[in-house]
């Protein structure tokens, strides 16, 4: 299995624990019994579990561009190490980007900075598959 | 194909019936004029259209997390018994997810929705150990 690939799972696994930090998050707010239920009339999320929400959004958006660009890739065979490199960039970028947002370091345009580095890296890889 | 992309199949086509099931619930109860404008507001889903919203936008992140799941297993040909089981404990949990939610099953939904989570957690720790 090449290490893309490798890199795309473990980017899976990254989100799956976005999304138990979700839940975690927005059960300490909203509580067990309203989270597991119908959510009708769910208070929107705030502070940490709101940016923990966004987080999350903005991590399956990253997913959902990222995969194809791998998968096309490997139909392709066209990795190469500038491959390797951009999604090892990808993937530092997006683990680093979830405590940015969610204890919103305040380092100015620092999480813009590292959503960017994981952005670049994705086109990047378009490009390489085209 | 393998077990995996079957599954994934049936999954992307379960995103479509639930899709056009959000708009059969959300029918004279969504406003139409406000659902085809630009939404600058925030569209009022009431009852259970907003349910199956909800239930539509947790299927969409559910199967791209899927989709990775089995798309890897399917390329490093390393699809076995137990990642296609996952696969259909998968389906067979998001397929159960649209009745939970809309009729407001609880514990139930977070149970059923569980189920789908770890048997994608399984298929992606097993393509990568």
């Amino acid at each position: 299995m090449s290490s893309e690939l490798s890199i795309l799972a473990l980017y899976g696994l990254v989100v799956i624990v976005v999304v138990l930090l979700n839940v975690l998050t927005a059960m300490s707010q909203v509580g067990l019994m309203t989270l597991g239920g119908a959510r009708d009339d769910m208070p929107p999320l705030t502070g940490v579990a709101g940016r923990v929400e966004r987080a999350l959004a903005n991590s399956v958006v990253a997913m959902a561009l990222f995969a194809p660009a791998v998968l096309v890739l490997s139909a392709k065979d066209a990795f190469t190490g500038g491959t390797l490199f951009a999604a090892q960039i990808f993937l530092l970028a997006r683990i680093a980007f979830v405590p940015i947002y969610a204890f919103a370091i305040p380092v100015p345009f620092l999480r813009t900075t590292v959503w960017l580095a994981g952005f670049l890296a994705t086109a990047y890889l378009y490009l390489q598959a085209l | 194909m393998t077990p995996e992309t079957t599954v994934l199949t049936l999954a992307a086509l379960l995103w479509a019936v639930q899709f056009i099931a959000y708009l059969a619930v959300g029918h004279g109860k969504i406003d139409l004029n406000k659902a085809i404008g630009p939404r600058d507001t925030e569209v009022d889903r009431p009852g259970a259209s907003g349910r199956m919203h909800r239930a539509l936008s947790n299927m969409t992140e559910g199967l791209t997390l899927f989709a990775i799941a089995a798309l890897v297993i399917t390329v490093t040909g390393q699809s076995t018994s137990f990642t296609a089981t996952a696969a259909w404990i998968f389906l067979i949990a998001r397929v159960l997810y649209v009745p939970a939610y809309a009729l407001g099953w609880t514990p139930w939904r977070t149970i059923i929705w569980m189920a789908g989570f770890l048997a994608t957690v399984a298929m992606l720790l097993a393509a990568l150990f």
